[in-house]
């Protein structure tokens, strides 16, 4: 009787400690693949560039291979020095970067610290996207402790990458989670289902496990592909009447191609103004510029860009031009921050900058335009802010700007000029800043003749060249403790 | 010495016998009813609203006031001081840029023992001078005292992209003072305008320079409108700059740095032209002139005369003195840049698309809505195009600004708020443009393409032309054009 009592006991006992067990194989499943990433990282100020100060980020990564850890590209430029921990306490190992990929906003790191990787284990990507009513868990280490949030799946769509134009598809989670967004894991059915990119609200976004897998994968081949994206305007096909103008009859389909930009690349792009696409890649588009994927469903066109396709593929589209259907192979544009005639990022460098007789000339770059603050794209000069809807061209790569004037006796009378798009420079047209040094070279009559672009303000500045323009540049740059009367990163293009 | 001294206290007694020492009797207290057009909607117009002001008895039994008094007034009441009895009057001339009306009483009995005020000259700095004005806050009349504490160039924020001689005073200038007389010695040496929120305890008022010439402008029954130099004109104090064009380091003579496409100016002043005299007036290296002891923008040289006047201007070009004449001119090729009054939007309405002109005040009327993209693209072409592309600037940019929904446009994806670039082909320079290029269309649908990324509509014309009128109707629009 006491033997049976104890086998039923048994019985009754044995359910439970398998539940704990899995309960415990799971949390420590996740204790073993997700790790703690800090980053010190020098920060610039864009309106002195030449000062610069430290800066901490903190970030989640996950092991995703052997001594591998995946974490999204976000806060890891200009690092100085990398740190992994696990277990959320004790010792931080020094970490290098495999590779960043900053247009993905993804990034692989390891140690060389044995061991650190000591009972870790890598986590699965999974291959099957979560679909409505799936259950997720955003996991990190908080405090020393696992947090494990619930996230209810929301949708699929294709977002710009934060940091990049390059569009790809995303998963929308809602979440009580907070200041998520820093690479933290998603999870479902003990796989890895994405990495968190940003975080609105409640809304978090998510780069997939897809979109993971096909960069790795990238970037495991000799020559790393870039992403590239569509270097065209278009707009949906839901006026009829513009269909029956173009003669396109049928039910309404397809997008209608409105702007070709030049493309930097020499490749003559195939596509023209009032072009209607009709498919790309074997997918039909609907008047929204929405086509069916097989593992998202609807999604919007620009994702066809980054579907396992990369810069310098071809990809077949249907047109429909002058009345008549036509097949195209349409080459994918790499995208690179220099295509925007304003970048919206410059990473893992100085500032570029150059000081003559205490004026500053800068690169007009997004980062310089947001140091006007959190309102930057409302507070920021208009002229300056809206140069950024612009493409850059092989006339006009970029641009350059008389960012203010330290004061001097030399450049008396400009003081108070800043912002002023720079047009030539003793007769030779500036776009970069090695443009402007090459210019400098060759003054006009021992006088350096600064143009602008016409505006209400001022448009030309003359200053005094040769050696007094040197001496007052030295004696500028020690007043205003400034090691360096330049930082040119890329010299190569300069009276090209 | 003597006579001129004898010369001042007669016209001193003169003014005295005149005015008597009441000016506060020919202070007139303004009342208006204005109503103003919707922009963005330009067959509408806002609620009527109330607004008050003041103005003064000039010579000619008129009364003075500010423009902004009176612009957009559907009925105008003016009041005598300590009068209960509600006069009708009406607008005789208007200077919207100089701020500056005269009104007439249908009633000349109005005038009746109210003596006219006569003007002064520009006060001294730390002078003190008096406003009269019915400021809101009560029905009678006030008077403040102030010292005038600064004389210079400043905007007139009435029309916003104007520059005149400003006198600034410590004396309060509310709303409600706006038109009421500053004087000095019995005798009008302003008229009180405006002040600025950031400078509180300060108001500012218009000198009789910019009064005088308003008032010989309008001699002729017209007003012409301000002169302007037609020429933007910098400082030249760096050495360098000086050394380059040979000018000697005397701190005279300020760079002409641009000039305004669209002047009679191009033909007589250059880039890199150094001013040296405007007229009378000498220009310091700053760009300034000594106008009455006190160091104002230059411009004020070409701002005393009428349009038309000549002014002597001694340059130094390519290194020699040269004297050349500026033929002043009322710039008005810029009217969409600044606040406009009384003259109603231009638009035409077809197929349920609003076209109208782009213009600051359309961007402040439709506000914020539509992406930083367009609204970008918008305020490049309204402010920035003609300066950086002049040859490819437009006489009136034409915006489409909204879509009234009708089954003919249902489909359309742009719904406003953008510049519109061609109609059937022809590239829209005005409105007039716009109603010419559907007139003369022979194709069954019309093509509407937009500026900025080159976004097109199109419309079934036959189909557009039917639904027009039901559409005019829908919407309460009696006409379908303005021009």
């Amino acid at each position: 009787m006491k033997n049976h009592f104890a086998i039923r006991l048994l019985l009754l006992i044995a359910p439970l400690a398998a539940l704990a067990e899995t309960i415990s194989t799971n949390a420590s499943t996740w204790e073993k693949s997700v790790v703690n990433i800090e980053v010190a990282r020098k920060s610039y100020d864009y309106y002195q560039p030449w000062n610069r100060r430290s800066e901490r980020a903190a970030k989640t990564g996950v092991v995703v291979g052997e001594r591998q850890i995946l974490a999204t590209a976000q806060g890891l430029s200009d690092q100085t020095l990398v740190r992994m921990q696990k277990n959320g306490r004790g010792k931080w190992a020094t970490a290098s970067v495999v590779w960043i990929d900053y247009h993905a906003n993804l990034a692989l790191l390891t140690t060389e610290d044995a061991a650190f990787w000591r009972d870790l284990r890598p986590a699965d990507l999974t291959s099957k996207p979560p679909a409505e009513g799936a259950k997720l868990q955003i996991v990190r280490w908080r405090e020393g402790k696992l947090e494990n949030r619930q996230a209810e799946f929301t949708q699929y769509s294709v977002n710009e990458s934060v940091g990049s134009a390059i569009n790809h598809v995303q998963m929308e989670l809602d979440s009580e989670i907070r200041d998520a967004g820093s690479g933290e894991p998603v999870i479902t059915d003990s796989r890895v289902a994405g990495i968190t990119a940003s975080q609105l609200g409640r809304t978090c976004k998510v780069i997939t496990a897809s979109f993971i897998h096909s960069v790795v994968d990238a970037h495991k081949s000799v020559s790393p592909r870039v992403l590239g994206y569509f270097h065209f305007y278009w707009q949906p096909a839901e006026n009829p009447a513009s269909l029956a103008q173009l003669k396109l009859s049928g039910e309404p389909r397809g997008v209608l191609v409105i702007n070709v930009p030049e493309r930097l690349d020499g490749v003559d792009s195939v596509l023209k103004p009032r072009d209607i696409i009709l498919n790309i890649d074997g997918f039909d588009l609907d008047m929204q510029g929405d086509y069916i994927d097989p593992e998202f469903g609807s999604l919007t066109l620009e994702n066809l860009s980054t579907r396992g396709r990369w810069a310098g593929d071809d990809i077949k589209m249907k047109i429909w031009r002058d009345g008549k259907p036509l097949d195209v192979m349409y080459r994918l544009p790499g995208y690179d921050f220099k295509n925007s005639l304003v970048p919206i990022a410059v990473h893992d460098q100085m500032p570029d900058y150059l000081i003559v007789g205490g004026l500053v000339f800068q690169p007009l770059t997004t980062p310089y335009l947001q140091r006007w603050g959190s309102e930057w794209e409302r507070t920021a000069p208009f002229r300056l802010n809206h140069y950024r809807s612009d493409e850059a061209t092989k006339a006009k790569p970029s641009l350059v700007i008389l960012s203010q004037v330290l004061p001097d006796k030399f450049n008396i009378g400009y003081q108070e000029y800043r912002s002023l798009v720079v047009s030539q420079v003793n007769g030779q047209t500036v776009n970069k800043l090695a443009d402007l040094q090459a210019a400098l070279k060759k003054p006009k009559d021992k006088f350096h003749i600064i143009d602008f672009v016409p505006n209400e303000s001022l448009q030309r500045i003359v200053l005094a060249a040769g050696d007094t323009e040197r001496e007052a540049t030295q004696r500028i740059l020690k007043r205003f403790g400034i090691a360096d009367d330049e930082q040119i990163t890329s010299k190569s293009a300069a009276g090209k | 010495m003597f006579l001129k001294t004898v010369f001042t206290c007669l016209a001193f007694l003169v003014a005295g016998t005149c005015l008597g020492i009441e000016p506060e009797r020919s202070v007139i207290q303004i009342l208006t009813y204005r109503q103003s057009p919707d922009w963005s909607a330009p067959w509408r117009f806002d609620v009527v609203q109330r607004a008050g002001g003041s103005g003064f008895v000039i010579r000619g039994k008129r009364i003075m006031t500010n423009a902004h008094v009176v612009s957009w007034a559907r009925q105008i009441i003016v009041r005598k001081y300590q009068d209960a009895k509600p006069y009708a009057a009406k607008v005789e001339f208007v200077a919207h840029d100089c701020d500056l009306a005269i009104l007439t009483v249908e009633d000349e009995s109005f005038f009746d023992g109210l003596p006219a005020l006569g003007f002064g000259d520009l006060p001294k700095v730390r002078s003190t001078v008096i406003t009269y004005g019915y400021p809101a806050g009560g029905e009678e009349i006030s008077y403040t005292r102030g010292v005038v504490s600064r004389i210079e160039l400043s905007p007139y924020s009435h029309i916003g992209n104007r520059r005149l001689l400003t006198v600034q005073t410590d004396a309060a200038i509310n709303p409600g003072n706006s038109g009421g007389p500053v004087v000095q010695d019995d005798r009008v040496v302003g008229v009180a305008f405006q002040g600025i929120k950031s400078l509180e305890g300060a108001g500012f008022f218009i000198p009789p320079q910019v009064i005088q010439r308003f008032l010989k402008d309008i001699e002729d029954k017209h007003y012409d409108g301000l002169p302007l130099a037609g020429a933007g004109i910098a400082s030249l104090q760096n050495p360098a700059y000086r050394a380059l064009l040979k000018l000697p380091d005397n701190n005279l003579g300020a760079r002409v740095d641009r000039i305004r496409s669209k002047t009679h100016t191009k033909n007589v002043l250059r880039a890199d032209d150094v001013i040296l005299k405007i007229g009378e007036f000498a220009v310091a290296s700053d760009a300034t002139i000594l106008f009455q002891s006190n160091r104002v923008f230059c411009a004020m040289g070409f701002q005393l005369g009428q349009s038309g006047d000549s002014v002597p201007v001694q340059l130094w070009r390519d290194g020699k003195l040269q004297d050349v004449t500026v033929t002043l001119e009322a710039a008005v090729d810029d009217q969409c840049e600044g606040n406009q009054f009384d003259v109603e939007p231009r638009y035409f309405v077809f197929g349920g698309l609003v076209f109208t002109q782009l213009s600051l005040d359309y961007l402040r009327d439709s506000g914020r809505e539509g992406s930083e993209a367009t609204a970008g693209e918008l305020n490049y072409e309204l402010f920035f195009r003609n300066r950086e592309e002049p040859e490819l600037a437009r006489e009136e940019p034409v915006v489409l600004s909204s879509v009234l929904t009708d089954a003919v446009n249902a489909n359309f994806i742009t719904r406003g708020r953008v510049l519109v670039d061609r109609i059937n082909g022809i590239r829209i320079e005005k409105v007039a443009d716009v109603i010419r290029a559907f007139a003369s269309s022979t194709n069954t649908h019309d093509m509407i393409e937009f500026g900025g990324r080159g976004s097109f509509e199109t419309l079934d014309h036959a189909e557009a032309v039917r639904a027009n009128t039901k559409i005019l109707k829908t919407y309460g629009i009696t006409q379908d054009r303005h021009l």
